[in-house]
């Protein structure tokens, strides 16, 4: 539904502060919502579900698991994407290790239910990725393979994230409890349908 | 790039309830942490907090009856959609505020970096209210009306309700839980100061 009013010709920029502030309440969110489904043995899709199928599976912790699985991504993310995007990938993904490995000694839960649990995984990290994204940020990871694949094998990328995550919870059928997949995949659900329904370029404008 | 005949796109029905209830269940979960802290915050859901802490009242219960005078000013002032909407977004607050401690109880928390977490995510979640054109009625609506008659300006009267409440706060609760909630109280209205924006967030 169109609203009465057209879109700016530029879009206002947002400042350094303003960059800071959004990464940091995206990166903070996006990291409580991760505690949530770690104290519960979930996983979810993308780099982080394969980082927390392996740490789950190697008794690793999850902050050095996911920040050495996406350092690879940052040499090809360095040649497709340039340098200040891989910079604050390289950024976003480490202060998310950080926070990772910090928040079990600020907070921990004494009860969860898990259905409570996965569902406030998928918007805190649903939300918090939208914050990330909106200030031009990312988690580095899969999204630059599926855009290199799409440029050279003429996949789309959408497609490729899907098949990834796919292969991820088909593993994960073999190696976890039904249940503990299933309360998985409802999270990554809600997850893509907070970032589906918000990530939206004439919604919000700024760059 | 965009062009000028572009529109912002508008928001569908769906688009606001999904709008209202990450934001209300964001705020409630929040709300959750403060009250395990023991901290308060400003406003209306400072002032239930506040009454809840004395009474041993449930909170879910005193937030939704603390509102109930607000809305007559609300609709006088504001015309009935925006209290219904308002109406929704407390009922639901109050409803999750109850709900949620069956839910999830902590072990632990950090009480500075509660207070932290309580202001971004009530930040963010009166953000997406406001964004979807909620509103949690309350304080603010009595301000505007207090403008109108008096000519006080109504960022003044929530400022004055707070420290009132703040200063109540401090005779009730240890001191360091009143700079803790403080904190808090700042980092939320950071939140929306830096973020609340009509140039930047355009659909209606």
């Amino acid at each position: 539904m169109p609203a009465p009013f057209p879109i700016p010709q530029n879009p206002p920029k947002h400042t350094l502060f303003e960059d800071v502030q959004g990464f940091a309440i995206g990166l903070i969110t996006t990291a409580i919502g991760l505690s949530f489904i770690t104290q519960l043995g979930f996983i979810t899709g993308q780099t982080a579900g394969l980082a927390l199928v392996i740490s789950y599976l190697s008794g690793l912790s999850f902050s050095w698991v996911f920040w050495l699985i996406n350092v690879p991504f940052y040499i090809l993310a360095w040649f497709r994407m340039g340098p200040e995007f891989t910079i604050k990938s390289a950024l976003c993904v480490t202060a998310l290790s950080l926070l990772m490995a910090y928040i079990p000694d600020w907070m921990r839960f004494e009860t969860l239910n898990p259905l409570f649990g996965i569902v406030a995984f998928g918007i805190l990290t649903g939300f918090g990725l939208l914050g990330v994204f909106r200030h031009k940020g990312s988690l580095g990871g899969l999204g630059v393979i599926a855009l290199y694949a799409q440029a050279n094998f003429g996949i789309r990328a959408g497609y490729v994230q899907i098949a990834f995550d796919a292969a991820l919870f088909a593993v994960a059928f073999f190696l976890f409890p039904l249940d503990r997949v299933l309360y998985s995949l409802l999270g990554a659900l809600i997850l893509n349908a907070v970032i589906a329904f918000n990530h939206r370029q004439d919604h919000y404008i700024a760059g | 790039m965009q062009n000028e005949d572009q529109k912002a796109a508008g928001h569908s029905l769906l688009d606001d309830a999904q709008g209202y209830l990450f934001g209300t269940a964001m705020c409630a979960f929040a709300l959750v942490m403060l009250r395990t802290l023991g901290l308060v915050t400003g406003q209306t859901a400072g002032l239930a907090i506040l009454i809840s802490y004395v009474t041993g009242w449930p909170f879910g219960w005193v937030f939704f009856v603390v509102n109930l005078p607000f809305y007559w000013f609300a609709y006088r002032r504001m015309g009935r959609a925006f209290v219904m909407r308002t109406f929704v977004n407390v009922a639901l607050i109050s409803a999750f505020a109850e709900l949620f401690p069956t839910l999830v109880a902590f072990e632990r928390i950090d009480p500075l970096f509660g207070a932290v977490l309580f202001g971004l995510m009530t930040g963010a979640g009166l953000l997406a209210i406001f964004r979807h054109g909620g509103s949690l009625g309350g304080i603010g609506i009595l301000a505007l009306y207090f403008q109108d008659a008096t000519g006080v300006k109504a960022g003044y009267s929530q400022l004055a309700f707070d420290a009132v409440l703040f200063a109540i706060a401090a005779f009730i609760l240890p001191l360091p839980l009143v700079l803790y909630s403080l904190v808090g109280a700042v980092v939320v209205n950071l939140v929306i100061a830096i973020n609340h924006r009509r140039d930047r967030y355009i659909a209606m």
